[in-house]
């Protein structure tokens, strides 16, 4: 399936899912509250150790970081030229601290899991009349149509170049959107004529 | 159209009678889409083992085997499906009536083999374990345990056939249903999957272009212009339905009939 | 039909997704800011289908991404995009998809064109900047003006996705009118 899961057997992965999202939620609101720039240095600490407890492909993990790199320094910047450099860093920091905990949790447990540790929050559908398992079929739809999308794209601009010799075109994303959708049609016949999202039980 | 719709409480008390032999009744049936009549007057009853349909594409029978099985309603005239009305039935029918498309990637919801079995089993009310458990013992009983963990997206065509037609064999109906289930098929994946299915112990209601498929059959359907051309044993009909492809393709190439 | 309800509801979570594996477009006159076609699918999920399907649409995707799935252009996903400085964007999307949604509904009697225009100007961009200004202030401890500023960059690629949203709108409604459920 396609995630960000690392694979893996850590004490990290046997928590679970329900704990670790707790934590992380709690977590992130507390600090939220906390101005004070030198409690960030110990928590950054605690986050940093966490992925090293992964070993060493927990650590290469923190590549994330590079990619809000350029956002963080410019944000940075932003504050020095107001003269509010130091609130600047407590900001930068907490980020990373928040950012780091949740894609942590994220890393370590598998998507099913996760899925099934949000669960209960769906039970309010069924006095709604609806089954609670709607929201995990769609999550199976979105992951089952996403890859045969991009066949459908990929096909589509065969045949567009065979003709114009052309690569790509915004021109493409109508009939896309036109040919996928036929497919989601039939796929929503197929559901029904097993029964459908609410299944046969009752 | 409602988003959600309520549950019907009256839907706990089943009207289907899955044993009844003669498990669907036309009486003058018409049904349109959208502006264009698709079904005109069909007035037939089906209990035969083995029905083959036939016909030009856009004849209806695409349209004829989605009634029986509920996805599509009639607009006029009254059909009785396993001893009920078609409206009452077709809650039910995903139980006793499977159905197999053209095309298996349009079918497999899941990402799975063994998933995709399962499915059926839950939508019967089976827990998510036991589907599992259970999904693999089918899958192994038809000699296909080795391909339950990988991703039907890498499976052959023949294999993902074969697959989609286990998925709804789980569920265990008494019909089934397949409209051209062997059109993207090579020669010998075809000739596998339709031993397969003749093998089946299941009412079997099909649709296929290759007339050679029908001559064991009991009845063949012949459908053309949205009502019932011809009706009968498939040595005839298959008879006439060439006699008259030979005809038709004999003159001049006409837009309209292509 | 609710079952065909759910499996465009995931269709359109599935676009969104797909989009954002489009390679960003960095436009030179806009000092190489780059452009990626994701919001593009919100205006269209708001615009095509409705408001209420439209906006479960993209709250399924955010489910998705939530989830661990990684989605978001340039690969991004699970839970840390949501305590990131751009959550403001990821929560005004549903909403600027219900109401883009909304719009087109309303303005049933206008040319397709414009209507979807109109739609995904004021729900793609309007209200997902007012989730998103103050999100990215509070976040990073910016005022509101400054933080419009910085937003501000992507407003011109943003013009480009409601021309395509228009453009696309117009073809599937011509093509294949049925798939445009705020029209039928």
């Amino acid at each position: 399936m396609i995630s960000i899961y690392l694979h893996g057997e850590s004490w990290a992965h046997r928590l679970p899912a329900s704990l670790k999202l707790l934590v992380v939620a709690i977590g992130s609101l507390i600090l939220f509250r906390v101005q004070d720039f030198w409690v960030f240095l110990p928590c950054l600490a605690v986050v940093v150790g966490l992925y090293a407890s992964l070993g060493r492909e927990g650590l290469m993990q923190l590549k994330l970081l590079r990619g809000l790199s350029m956002f963080l320094a410019i944000l940075l910047g932003l504050h020095w030229f107001s003269g509010t450099f130091f609130e600047g860093v407590t900001v930068v920091l907490r980020l990373i601290v928040m950012i780091l905990a949740a894609n942590f949790v994220s890393i370590t447990t598998r998507m099913d899991d996760m899925l099934e540790a949000v669960q209960p929050l769906f039970k309010p559908l069924q006095w709604l009349g609806m089954s609670p398992r709607r929201p995990a079929l769609g999550v199976t739809l979105v992951l089952r149509f996403a890859p045969h999308m991009l066949e459908v794209f990929s096909m589509l601009r065969e045949a567009y170049q065979a003709r114009s010799g052309a690569k790509n075109s915004w021109r493409l994303l109508a009939p896309f959107a036109i040919q996928s959708l036929r497919m989601s049609d039939n796929v929503a016949e197929a559901l029904k004529a097993r029964g459908g999202a609410e299944g046969l039980s009752r | 159209m409602a988003l959600w719709p309520k549950k019907k409480n009256s839907e706990i008390t089943r009207v289907c009678d899955p044993d009844l032999d003669t498990y669907a009744v036309f009486d003058d049936v018409s049904l349109t889409l959208g502006q264009r009549p698709v079904l005109k007057n069909l007035t037939l009853s089906l209990s035969e083992h083995r029905i083959g349909i036939i016909g030009l594409n856009g004849s209806g029978k695409s349209s004829f085997i989605r009634l029986i099985n509920g996805l599509r309603s009639p607009d006029n005239g009254t059909l009785t499906l396993f001893g009920a009305p078609s409206e009452k039935a077709e809650p039910e029918l995903p139980r006793h009536v499977g159905f197999v498309f053209q095309n298996p990637d349009h079918q497999a919801i899941f990402p799975t083999v063994e998933e995709e079995i399962a499915f059926g089993l839950t939508q019967l009310g089976a827990g998510k374990d036991e589907s599992r458990i259970r999904a693999r013992a089918f899958l192994a009983q038809h000699g296909c345990e080795e391909l339950a963990a990988n991703p039907i997206a890498e499976l052959s065509e023949g294999q993902k056939q074969l697959i989609c037609i286990l998925a709804v064999l789980v569920m265990e109906p008494q019909l089934l249903v397949l409209d051209e289930p062997m059109t993207s098929l090579d020669a010998l994946a075809m000739r596998r999957i339709f031993g397969k299915l003749m093998s089946l112990p299941q009412k079997i209601i099909m649709v296929s272009h290759d007339l050679s498929h029908f001559e064991e059959f009991d009845r063949v359907l012949w459908l053309e212009d949205s009502r019932i051309r011809m009706d009968g044993p498939p040595q005839q009909v298959l008879a006439a339905y060439k006699d008259d492809i030979q005809l038709k393709s004999g003159t001049r190439m006409e837009l309209a009939a292509l | 039909m609710a079952d065909r309800s759910l499996v465009h509801i995931a269709f359109y979570a599935a676009l969104i997704a797909a989009l954002g594996l489009v390679p960003p477009v960095a436009i030179p006159f806009l000092g190489g800011v780059p452009i990626t076609a994701q919001t593009l699918g919100v205006m269209l999920a708001g615009v095509m289908l409705g408001p209420v399907r439209g906006g479960l649409a993209v709250l399924l995707f955010l489910f998705l991404v939530a989830l661990g799935a990684p989605f978001l252009a340039g690969g991004r996903g699970g839970l840390s995009v949501f305590a990131s400085p751009s959550v403001g964007f990821l929560i005004g999307w549903p909403i600027g998809a219900f109401v883009a949604g909304w719009i087109m509904r309303a303005t049933n009697d206008l040319n397709v064109l414009v209507a979807a225009a109109i739609s995904a100007t004021v729900g793609g961009i309007l209200v997902v900047y007012i989730f998103g200004i103050p999100g990215v202030a509070y976040m990073a401890g910016l005022s509101l003006p400054k933080a419009a500023i910085a937003s501000a960059v992507y407003i011109p690629g943003d013009l480009i996705k409601v021309a395509i949203t228009a453009l696309v709108t117009q073809t599937v409604a011509r093509g294949l009118p049925g798939a445009l459920f705020t029209r039928s």
